[in-house]
């Protein structure tokens, strides 16, 4: 089935079945492969997208409901060279290990800063709890989201 | 005798445009060894940081390694790059001398050019022009003086960081190639089932299939999209024949085994015997386990993430019969894997999957896939008994580790010591010894997990220093620097208790707080950590913060090593208070996050503190397991600290700690 999309601010056309995920259109249609796989299940948010400003599981989405939203990828987070804030945080910070999961921090930690740019710790906290990191990033990631809303 | 690697132009190479390549068979899976390796170079053969660009883990183009395990990479790694940037260095500075007529002591090198005393400048691409640098690397060779370095010992970001905040770094599962399939594969109830017969008529059926396969025990479906693959693959009808599983070594190896042991220990003054038990717990990677396999006629091409490159690649070319170096394994970013990557069958599926439908193929697990299928970090039961005679000093330890492999390599008994009973044996002047690892079978599959077994005996050892301390009523600080002339172990453990205010006045046993301390040794690296619980009348245990000191030698990359040592305090935390994988019969019971918890951020602590107190004059040793084998052991004395229960077992549930709470004031 034909489905439009508007994916980081461009129009998109794709041609999938019609229960395809976001989240496979993406990586397997779209070439935006920053959007991970990691439980198929919107349990550990490596997949996460903005969808109208909302951070969401694109691995739960089907493409029908993603169709009439505004969704924004890890990849169209920057202004062109121009990172977002908490993309230049999350350096700053050195907030990555293997950085599997930071696509989907970087979703959620933007979605906090548009609807509350002085974040306390603990809103962080509530706010990137649905992001699994096995790594043990999470103290350095919360450094990041206070120093990108500074 | 030439090594393996020891060839300059396997190591380095200098392009026409002046970019630097180097080469190394360790792999990246966070831990940031990439980086720590671009800065050595970049340092040692005096060239600006970016131009340095390290190839990691290719089989096609990286000298054979053995595999990145142990925290050895640093160790191991960073004096053979060292050395042939150096003698690169040297042959640049030997090719200027004879160019430019002068003598080599009269030149110098600075950012990428050789240098002379008249001002002439020389780049070191001019230098190579059409004749690359090559020859054997000499074991001894003149390094820069230290204050030469302007990136080793730096806070230095990830070379990858960009790429990774930008979602264009490319992991194993983002592989695009043309003509690409996607695989899954047919699950048996257990593991090592037999291949009775396989109906794949409805399989067949299923939108976008391209082939179903069976090899051996191996069945897998190829489809053009991931949803499809597994749709086909669960209508696969396969008739198992289950088998009992191969349960593993079962011998006993003793690894000290001093005489007087248990004379001494009768006669000790005190004595005390205790066991502690740790469950099974999962790697449990981000990202499930994923490869993409290209298998031509002219040669087969695999992408993924292994801790071996060079074992995945003989794995892969003998299940397709195939010579290895007709086997190309091209390393990829990764989830960390922690250990659970050394066992690699996702890349052997994806061969025969792809040798079987023509096209290049992607498997990635499900997440219950990779919950059910994954080994994991074995049980273990821990088993002491020690004797204090009349001065209050450790007379006699006896310590019988039970457990099962961890490694997915064959079983060895020649290094078991080393492996499955890493770190059995106390780092504390003891005068009588002995150390017993026996390795029992179990039908759960179980291999490589971050530090082996060094967490789990380490916790043991620590928790009991603790124990010992109280029943002889000494401090457990000054308990532990009575038992050790080691200075570097002593600097750690005095720095961690002046940076956590230890021995500060306990605050009342009401509000339930206690800090607790444990330290390591791990290959070399000296780690001592304090850590800080509150624990809840449930008896729910809360890290509220850890204070760590860390000697790794000489430091190449502070931020690194801070980063590293967190990671594994947040790891270990979260092994320490929440985990335990449940199986029966060698099946996994979890499958999901919801049955296999870990720590989110509502868990992380307050703080952790890292001191990074490197000694410059000794050899650089890893930090990327040893921040997590003292944390167990410092949370589980710290909530004997906070409330008097002395939990033996892990993790430290809620219920566990409220029993050991009320056996504790009964």
């Amino acid at each position: 089935m034909r489905f439009t999309l508007t994916v980081n601010g461009a129009r998109r056309e794709v041609d999938v079945p019609r229960r395809t995920t976001l989240l496979s259109v993406l990586r397997d249609d779209l070439g935006l492969t920053g959007t991970r796989y990691g439980c198929g299940t919107g349990q550990c948010g490596a997949c996460f997208v903005l969808a109208d400003g909302r951070a969401v599981a694109s691995c739960f989405m089907p493409v029908d409901q993603a169709a009439d939203r505004e969704i924004t990828t890890v990849e169209g987070l920057a202004d062109g060279d121009r990172l977002h804030p908490v993309q230049e945080a999350f350096i700053a910070e050195d907030a990555m290990q293997c950085g599997y999961c930071t696509s989907g921090m970087l979703i959620s930690a933007a979605a906090l800063l548009a609807r509350t740019p002085r974040p306390a710790a603990q809103e962080i906290r509530d706010a990137l709890a649905p992001n699994l990191c096995r790594c043990g990033v999470y103290g350095r990631a919360i450094r990041a989201v206070q120093r990108a809303a500074e | 005798m030439t090594l393996h690697g020891d060839r300059l132009e396997r190591r380095i190479r200098i392009g026409p445009d002046g970019a630097v390549t180097a080469f190394s068979g360790k792999i990246e899976f966070g831990q940031g060894i990439r980086t720590a390796f671009t800065q050595l170079v970049a340092d040692e053969l005096d060239v600006p940081i970016e131009r340095v660009h390290v190839i990691l883990g290719d089989t096609g183009q990286v000298p054979f390694d053995h595999g990145t395990f142990g925290s050895h990479s640093v160790e191991q790694e960073s004096p053979r790059l060292r050395r042939a940037a150096a003698f690169a260095r040297r042959q640049l500075l030997e090719r200027a001398s004879a160019k430019l007529g002068v003598p080599v002591e009269r030149l110098d090198t600075d950012a990428g050019h050789v240098v002379a005393g008249d001002a002439r400048r020389l780049a070191y691409h001019e230098l190579i022009d059409g004749r690359p640098l090559e020859g054997d690397i000499p074991p001894e060779i003149a390094f820069l003086p230290r204050e030469r370095y302007r990136y080793l010992g730096r806070p230095m970001p990830r070379v990858e960081a960009r790429d990774i905040v930008t979602g264009q770094a490319t992991y194993v599962a983002d592989i695009r190639l043309p003509e690409m399939l996607r695989g899954a594969i047919v699950r048996p109830p257990v593991r090592g089932a037999k291949v009775r017969s396989v109906d794949d008529a409805a399989a067949r059926r299923v939108a976008g299939v391209v082939a179903v396969v069976r090899d051996g025990d191996l069945v897998g479906v190829v489809a053009a999209r991931d949803d499809q693959a597994r749709a086909a693959a669960d209508a696969v009808e396969v008739d198992w024949e289950v088998g009992p599983p191969d349960p593993g070594p079962d011998v006993d190896i003793p690894l000290r085994d001093d005489p007087t042991t248990e004379p001494a220990l009768a006669a000790s003054a005190v004595r005390r015997s205790v066991t502690y038990v740790l469950p099974s717990i999962a790697n449990a990677p981000i990202g499930p386990s994923a490869a993409v396999a290209d298998v031509r006629e002219d040669g087969t091409t695999i992408y993924g993430a292994t801790h071996r490159p060079f074992g995945l690649r003989e794995g892969v070319a003998k299940r397709l019969g195939l010579a290895p170096e007709r086997v190309r394994f091209i390393s990829q970013m990764s989830s960390g894997t922690y250990g659970r990557s050394s066992s690699f069958e996702v890349a052997v599926e994806a061969a025969v999957l792809s040798k079987h439908s023509g096209k290049p193929v992607l498997v990635q697990w499900t997440r219950a896939e990779e919950f059910a299928f994954s080994p994991s970090r074995p049980e273990c039961v821990l088993e002491i008994a020690a004797g204090i005679d009349g001065a209050g000093r450790i007379n006699a330890w006896r310590y019988d580790e039970h457990t099962n492999v961890h490694t997915a390599r064959w079983f060895d008994p020649k290094n078991a010591g080393g492996t499955h009973g890493r770190n059995a044996i106390p780092p504390y002047d003891i005068p009588h010894v002995s150390v017993v690892l026996h390795m029992e079978p179990t039908p759960l599959r179980t291999a490589n997990f971050r530090s082996l077994a060094a967490s789990e005996n380490v916790f043991a050892i620590e928790s009991f220093m603790d124990e010992l301390a109280m029943a002889s009523r000494q401090e457990p600080l000054a308990f532990r620097l009575a038992h050790t002339s080691d200075p570097r172990l002593r600097a750690v453990l005095e720095r961690v208790a002046t940076a956590s205010g230890w021995g500060r006045p306990a605050p009342s046993r009401t509000d339930r707080r206690g800090l607790g301390i444990a330290c390591t040794v791990y290959h070399g690296t000296y780690v001592a950590q304090v850590a800080e619980v509150e624990v809840a009348s449930s008896g729910a245990v809360r890290l509220v913060a850890m204070w760590a000191v860390v000697d790794p030698g000489a430091v190449l990359n502070p931020e690194g090593v801070r980063n590293q040592i967190e990671g594994g305090i947040q790891q270990s935390a979260s092994w320490t208070i929440l985990e335990e994988l449940r199986h029966r019969d060698g099946r996994v019971a979890a499958s999901s996050w919801d049955s296999y918890p870990i720590a989110t951020f509502r868990d992380a602590p307050e703080r952790i503190l890292v001191i990074v107190a490197g000694d410059a004059t000794k050899d650089s040793t890893g930090v990327g397991e040893p921040g997590a084998v003292p944390t167990a052991a410092a949370i589980a004395n710290a909530v004997f600290a906070a409330c008097g229960a002395r939990v033996r077992d892990l993790p430290l549930s809620p219920e566990r700690v409220r029993k050991a709470m009320a056996a504790s004031t009964s």
